[in-house]
């Protein structure tokens, strides 16, 4: 994979008439598997039509692997996948023409097209259905296809635009599985999505936005920082233990069958280990709790807003 | 990716993702891509054998003249009339360039069915997430009607032209006696298949709906020419012709085609008299043309706004 920064984008605002879609937008991403969160209307579809090319910011300046958007959109696109979130498949003809075909419109020759949409399908998991026409395909069936037609040109970033929509669990699952999977083949990832659990899952950096502005913008795991909270499993005895807690000026109580007690520091975890083993208590269990991306996304955008 | 892992003597292989890193063409290979994939849909090829009906029975209904001329030709080969071997001349090449309304039907079948759908089922996000932009989706399917027309157009001429040398006493007497039939055909009948294909696709444009945009097709053939007939009025070669004639939207190729063949309007058409009525049906024919290019590329301007 080439070096240097998957994304830039600098201080990017696209207004339409009435409305600020993107404000001051402005980050630059590392060629990982990034997930890109915010509600219905946070600006994620925009975002994405200004990556391609397709819209242009009515300020700032856009960089796709190394290229300026503004300059060369024709460019970037050669290098891009895109599966759009609505039905965009023609329904009366078969997986395996239309994945060729836009492999095809993706610059490759006939003969490698071909190639590489039975290799991409076989991937995605359509196999004898590729010659069925997609109008009679399942939800899951074209979300795949969908999937196979923006990889099918070996691009170095691919945009999926909620790629788990309408999807069942399993379906959800498998979808999630092949996502993770594009960064072992030299594939950067951007997901945009409103669900938290699966960028979550799958996306090792995470971009907030919520009303056209950034929110955060980080390492998933470093968002997922430890929340000074302890949960602790002591069996049935749980309320003697928050009752002594208390006495020692820990604070603690009982949530969810289990014992949770607010932390500040190493020391704090040495005087509660002390207290549970001066009650001859059974230690069952006791963890850090990890925030959440929701608890982040509702935390920081309350400051954004 | 490839591993293997060794089962006794033989080998089980995981051909996994495989990179493409071979050539990769930009908007030239876009546009040809698109351009063989409107022309496939538009005959029905890699589509049901029902979608092969409809160009392959008109493509025949327009050959049939060219036969039936043949035929009697060759019945009649050895019959004298007049001074000398007049042969029995049913159709005219100059008669034969878009005489047939077979064609006219053919673009009110095909060009809404290689547009509409990529509206319809918002295949156009995907499309113009391809190196190309939209001069280069318009070209591609005016490129694909308008070849499919030309050589509609053409076969029976060919059809025609070799039939009658093969019949006539001396076949390269034949031949070096239409010398001029064979650049004045290709002429009149690419400037026929332009003309359509340009009124085709552009009112195909307007609509997502096939039956309406082929349905308009019609209509605009239909109200042209009952309007301009009633302007210019019956026998137009003794009463002279009017410029209303002009109005006749989808004859104004034809116009032009008798001045491929004759230098001037035809006598007996409905420019005849009209001052100046080969000057205002190039001006005319020019005018639509623009239009109808304008018409598209707006309609396909929003990619890149």
């Amino acid at each position: 994979m080439a070096p240097g920064h998957l994304l830039r984008i600098d201080h990017v605002t696209k207004q339409y008439p009435g409305t600020t879609a993107l404000d001051d937008l402005a980050i630059e991403l590392p060629r990982v598997r990034i997930g890109l969160v915010g509600a219905n209307g946070a600006g994620k579809t925009t975002t994405f039509r200004l990556l391609l090319g397709l819209a242009h910011p009515t300020r700032g300046r856009i960089e796709v692997c190394g290229i300026d958007v503004a300059r060369d959109p024709i460019g970037v696109r050669a290098r891009l996948g895109y599966m759009p979130e609505h039905d965009c498949l023609p329904l009366d003809q078969t997986a395996s023409d239309v994945v060729s075909t836009f492999g095809e419109l993706s610059g490759l020759p006939a003969r490698a097209a071909r190639q590489r949409a039975s290799d991409i399908l076989d991937l995605v998991g359509i196999d004898e259905a590729r010659f069925r026409p997609i109008g009679g395909f399942s939800t899951g069936m074209r979300q795949r296809t969908k999937l196979a037609q923006a990889i099918v040109s070996d691009p170095e970033l691919v945009l999926l635009d909620e790629p788990t929509a309408g999807l069942d669990p399993l379906g959800r699952e498998d979808m999630l599985t092949l996502v993770a999977r594009l960064g072992s083949f030299g594939i950067s990832v951007v997901m945009a999505t409103h669900l938290l659990d699966d960028v979550q899952r799958v996306c090792d950096h995470v971009v907030m936005i919520d009303g056209g502005k950034l929110v955060v913008s980080g390492a998933t795991d470093a968002l997922l920082e430890r929340t000074g909270t302890v949960t602790v499993d002591v069996g049935p005895r749980r309320d003697e233990l928050v009752t002594a807690l208390r006495t020692v000026e820990l604070p603690a109580a009982v949530a969810e069958g289990y014992v949770e007690v607010t932390i500040d520091g190493d020391a704090q975890i040495d005087l509660l280990r002390d207290v549970i083993a001066d009650l001859g208590l059974p230690l069952y269990r006791l963890t850090s709790r990890l925030t959440s991306l929701d608890e982040v996304f509702l935390e920081r955008a309350e400051g954004v807003r | 990716m490839t591993s293997s892992v060794e089962v006794g003597r033989g080998a089980v292989y995981d051909r996994g993702y495989r990179p493409y890193e071979g050539k990769r063409g930009r908007r030239g290979a876009a546009t040809l891509a698109l351009y063989k994939a409107s022309v496939r849909r538009a005959l029905g090829l890699r589509r049901s054998w029902r979608q092969k009906v409809a160009p392959f029975v008109l493509l025949g209904v327009v050959t049939i003249p060219a036969i039936v001329n043949v035929g009697i030709a060759y019945v009649t080969r050895n019959d004298v009339f007049t001074n000398g071997r007049v042969r029995v001349e049913i159709i005219t090449y100059r008669e034969y360039v878009g005489v047939s309304s077979a064609l006219l039907l053919f673009v009110a079948l095909v060009a809404p069915d290689v547009i509409c759908p990529d509206r319809r089922q918002h295949v156009l996000p995907l499309l113009f997430a391809r190196p190309m932009n939209g001069v280069d989706y318009v070209a591609a399917k005016l490129a694909a009607i308008a070849s499919i027309l030309f050589a509609f157009s053409l076969l029976p001429q060919i059809v025609l032209f070799v039939g009658n040398m093969f019949v006539s006493n001396s076949a390269l007497n034949y031949l070096t006696g239409h010398v001029a039939v064979l650049w004045k055909v290709p002429i009149a009948v690419f400037l026929l298949a332009i003309f359509y294909a340009v009124v085709g696709v552009a009112i195909s444009s307007l609509s997502d709906r096939r039956i309406v945009a082929g349905a308009s097709i019609i209509g605009l053939l239909l109200v042209t020419s009952i309007t301009a007939a009633a302007i210019v009025g019956e026998e137009p070669q003794f009463n002279g012709g009017s410029a209303g004639a002009l109005i006749n939207v989808l004859a104004l190729p034809i116009y032009l085609r008798d001045l491929v063949f004759l230098g001037h309007v035809d006598p007996e058409g409905p420019l005849n008299g009209v001052a100046n009525g080969g000057l205002l049906a190039v001006v005319a024919y020019v005018a639509v043309l623009l239009v109808g290019v304008g018409i598209l590329l707006r309609r396909y301007r929003w990619v890149e706004r």
